[in-house]
């Protein structure tokens, strides 16, 4: 089975993020870069499959500058077979759409039976690139998975995440894509030696001029933060006298002490 | 602006959030019709046209489907913006539709100013304003940031759409996270723990503390898919939305999700060491503090009162 | 000169950290408090991960990756539990690393792999009552007994004793021969006859690492487990305590890491007079002046372990890098309680353990004293 899994290298969402000079994204130096995490249940998911159906391959593809090598590695060292480093120097300044005209280029005619996604990224948060490159590409999507089982070559039993504690239990044939939710493995860790291994494996290199087409369809105008609405009231000091204002506050404002 | 908003019908009932849609659509001054997969016999309640296409044919989750009707119901409605709430519906068939007709997809909208959209970015830390450029746009809805216009009343003229299809998606149905014994949705105060707890054992610094409140905890996203607390006890989209007297959200950043789950609190009291976190919003009072030391104090001073 | 981490290293940092935040460090207090091993963690899980034989080919069973990412590694354990990084350490430089370096063909095969792959654990047995400092002064005797030795002695203070399989004990052969000659060194398995342990340490930290007396009352050994040359002991010793030297600076490195970043954050949040403590001149003195020790013994320990990997002699090297690193530990965990006030003081934060396991790095695989005649005696010569 040949399958693909879309990663992105996003900042750690801990990071003190400061608006870039052009005031539409984040600046980008000094942070500290991740995979994006849902993309982790996707590379989790990708290796499983492998694990269960034996004679797979796995590509990894990602879009970004030099650094997004780092991750391709990490992924690589989970058990990806090959990484695809689409160089882009600005994929912030694509839209999804256009991100996923990329990705579905590589895809077209490479004939992978199976793709995983994150569901969205961590950064942008749009939760559209996949299932645009299912479209795109023409291939049943089923996005926000919980749960993925393979049975026979084709047949996938998934759970989607719906609202509320309940999921929805859906089968598609393959090819198929899937967007992975937070929850749908363990994601593990890279071992030594595969880490020794993912040295050797091969990383190709495709300037992002050979897969990109069309324009935006959107255009982020500012990135800002948000404004902190008033009326909430600020504690600070020591543990002990904190402690008091607030059973004080509680005793006022709440008949939960009563 | 013709502006077709997607309710969504669930386990044999029309969701409400599509009240929230028709408020986004009074913002904007627009002409809204309503589009559903539903029963036909029973249409929404709703001044204006609906668009209906017969459940039992096409299923309650059928993306295929469901976007061909759709693009029928645009064709017809000369629609100028497609509008879903941010949900596991809408965010699943809003991308589909949006390809189809060649649309900008705007996501998990939040306000719109000046005709652009507002949506959150890196959780919810920051926003973004973002300007369509395509003839017709697809949005999705952050739920809760539009307040939910009252209950329509009118009868709705009733369009039904019918498509031949057979799409490669087999729905099998509904599978209910099994309950616990915990009912948070009864509880007067609830305290719940997130990633900020930092390792499992802190739990129970949490759990002594509603032990003492005489509420129950529960507990973050991030916390349960770390098994440190049991799915059930989860607050926010993937799990309960509570609304209890008090809500204390102890080492909780506040991403939407979980807000979309507690802010109908009466009374929210956020512990976190980050001043700026987004939690910070919503809550009444921030008490900016380790919680491994001001919980057990705070605790213990309860105990005496 | 290239001071960069290779993508390799980067990424077992990587590895090594996320599995020792989430994994090791929840448990790191209780397991001190209770004196406990928790094998399945502690060693299993290295086993798992790849840890256990890093540095060692991939025909023994090892990682084949180079002593700095060794080195890492025992730091990111350390960084947030100093017994996971000492039984790493104990299993690997002082238990595994002289059958790797001395054994021959059958004997890596037989107890070397196992050893590098984690299906068993390696302690090493040197120190004696009379003999810590002066292994010369070894009491522990082997006797030639047709083809095979008998141990008698009593060796103190090992780590990993009691859960260790396989051990390299040192004994003396030759009563006659000058001090530094008559020892020789032998691979010993758990559960042999006449092999027990004697009482277990009650120490002030690395509490979670168990530390034993090995009893030998006339323990009969296959004289195929003699290791290296009859009389080569003392060799074998002080080449091992070199490679251990790297992972004991490594392990104090990552001790005054932990300690580091933990009063950092305490600063931050920590409000006097209204303002974060971290703003005050005082404290950030403190706190560069922490940061430059812990990157000046980085580079050392980084440096002894690039020698190691490429085969340069480094027995000065990590001396110095031990000396520095230990000596740095002590200090800055001292410092962190300091910043921490009373709550540095009280076991509610992890600087107080800290501390106290810093304190061993100054003591075990050779003082710094020790380090210190090492490297004098290397200028001097």
């Amino acid at each position: 089975m040949k399958i693909l899994v879309c990663m992105k290298h996003v900042p750690d969402m801990e990071s003190k993020f400061k608006i870039s000079t052009d005031g539409r994204w984040y600046d980008d130096g000094d942070l500290a870069w991740r995979i994006n995490e849902y993309d982790e249940y996707a590379v989790e998911q990708a290796v499983r499959l492998k694990e269960q159906l034996g004679d797979s391959d796995i590509t990894v593809l990602s879009i970004g500058p030099e650094r997004v090598k780092e991750a391709m590695k990490k992924a690589l060292a989970m058990g990806c077979d090959r990484g695809v480093h689409v160089v882009d120097d600005r994929p912030s300044d694509r839209d999804a759409m256009a991100i996923a005209t990329i990705i579905a280029a590589f895809a077209r005619g490479r004939n992978f039976d199976c793709i995983f996604t994150g569901m969205q990224s961590q950064d942008r948060g749009s939760g559209q690139v996949g299932l645009l490159v299912g479209e795109m590409l023409g291939l049943p999507a089923v996005s926000t998975i919980v749960d993925f089982s393979c049975i026979g070559e084709h047949n996938y039993t998934i759970k989607r995440e719906l609202e509320g504690g309940v999921r929805a239990v859906v089968e598609v044939r393959g090819p198929a894509l899937f967007t992975c939710q937070l929850g749908l493995n363990t994601p593990r860790y890279p071992t030594l030696p595969n880490i020794m291994k993912a040295k050797k494996k091969e990383l190709l290199t495709v300037p992002v001029a050979e897969l990109a087409g069309g324009g935006n369809l959107q255009d982020t105008v500012r990135l800002f933060f948000p404004e902190k609405k008033g009326g909430g009231m600020l504690l600070e000091g020591e543990v002990p006298q904190l402690a008091d204002k607030l059973i004080a506050i509680l005793k006022e404002k709440t008949t939960v002490l009563a | 602006m013709n502006m077709l908003l997607v309710a969504e019908y669930r386990q044999g009932k029309v969701l409400g959030n599509f009240h929230e849609l028709l408020a986004f659509a009074a913002q904007l001054q627009g002409q809204p019709s309503l589009f559903v997969v539903g029963d036909v016999n029973a249409p929404p309640a709703f001044p204006g046209r609906v668009y209906i296409a017969d459940v039992t044919t096409y299923k309650e989750y059928d993306p295929s489907s469901h976007k061909k009707l759709l693009l029928e119901a645009v064709r017809r409605e000369q629609a100028e913006m497609v509008v879903f709430a941010h949900s596991s519906y809408g965010w699943d068939l809003a991308p589909r539709l949006a390809m189809a007709l060649g649309a900008a997809q705007i996501s998990e909208v939040t306000a719109v100013i000046d005709g652009d959209c507002v949506v959150p970015a890196c959780n919810s830390k920051l926003r973004r304003r973002v300007k369509s450029l395509s003839a017709i746009t697809v949005v999705t809805l952050q739920s809760g940031a539009f307040s939910a216009q009252a209950a329509q009343t009118g009868t709705p003229a009733v369009i039904p759409l019918e498509i031949d299809e057979a799409g490669p998606y087999t729905f099998k149905g509904y599978e209910i996270a099994t309950a616990g014994g915990v009912d948070l949705g009864k509880a007067a105060v609830i305290v719940s723990a997130g990633r900020g707890i930092g390792k499992p054992e802190n739990v129970a610094l949490v759990a002594e503390l509603a032990k003492t409140l005489k509420g129950e905890y529960g507990a973050s996203r991030p916390v349960v898919d770390a098994q440190w607390v049991e799915h059930h006890r989860q607050v926010g989209t993937t799990g309960q939305t509570v609304a209890p007297k008090l809500y204390m959200a102890c080492g909780i950043s506040g991403a939407i999700q979980h807000l979309a789950g507690m802010k109908k609190s009466e009374f929210v009291v956020a512990v976190n060491t980050d001043k700026d976190a987004p939690i910070g919003e919503i809550a009444d009072v921030m008490v900016i503090a380790d919680l491994k030391q001001f919980l057990p104090v705070l605790t213990e001073k309860l105990r005496m009162v | 000169m290239i001071f960069e981490l290779t993508e390799e290293q980067n990424l077992i940092r990587d590895m090594v950290r996320q599995f020792a935040e989430t994994e090791v460090a929840p448990s790191a207090r209780i397991r001190d408090e209770e004196e406990r091993f928790d094998r399945a963690l502690m060693f299993d899980r290295l086993a798992e991960l790849g840890l256990t034989g890093i540095v060692f080919p991939e025909e023994y069973g090892g990682g084949g990756a180079d002593y700095i990412s060794y080195a890492i590694a025992v730091e990111e354990l350390s960084r947030v539990c100093a017994s996971t990084g000492v039984t790493l350490s104990a299993h690997l430089s002082l238990g595994a690393n002289p059958i790797y370096l001395f054994g021959n063909e059958e004997q890596k095969q037989q107890f070397l792999a196992p050893l590098a792959r984690g299906e068993k654990m390696g302690a090493f047995g040197l120190t004696e009552p009379a003999a810590g400092t002066d292994a010369g002064g070894t009491k522990t005797t082997a006797v030639k007994d047709g083809d095979s030795w008998l141990l008698n002695g009593t060796k103190i203070f090992i780590t990993n004793a009691g859960e260790a399989e396989t051990y390299v004990v040192f004994a003396r052969t030759d009563k006659n021969a000058q001090k530094h000659h008559g020892i020789s060194a032998f691979i010993v398995e758990k559960g042999t006859p006449g092999f027990s342990f004697g009482k277990k340490e009650a120490k002030m930290g690395i509490r979670s690492s168990p530390t034993m007396e090995l009893v030998f009352e006339n323990c009969r050994i296959p004289a195929a487990q003699l290791l290296g040359e009859e009389g080569q002991g003392f060799k074998i010793a002080m080449k091992t305590l070199d490679g251990g030297r790297i992972g004991i600076a490594s392990q104090a490195l990552g001790i005054a890491q932990g300690a580091l970043e933990a009063a950092v954050n305490y600063a931050r949040e920590r409000k006097q007079f209204e303002s974060p403590i971290s703003r005050f001149q005082g404290v950030q003195f403190q706190l560069a002046d922490m940061a430059t020790q812990i990157e000046a013994s980085r580079l050392l320990v980084y440096s002894a372990a690039f020698k190691a990997s490429n085969g340069i002699s480094y027995s000065q090297a990590s001396a110095m890098a031990k000396l520095m690193a230990s000596e740095t530990a002590m200090r800055v965990t001292t410092q962190a309680v300091q910043i921490f006030g009373g709550y540095g003081y009280t076991r509610e934060f992890p600087v107080e353990r800290m501390m106290r396991d810093a304190k061993i790095t100054e003591i075990y695989e050779g003082t710094s004293e020790v380090q210190r005649m090492v490297i004098g005696s290397a200028l001097t010569r």
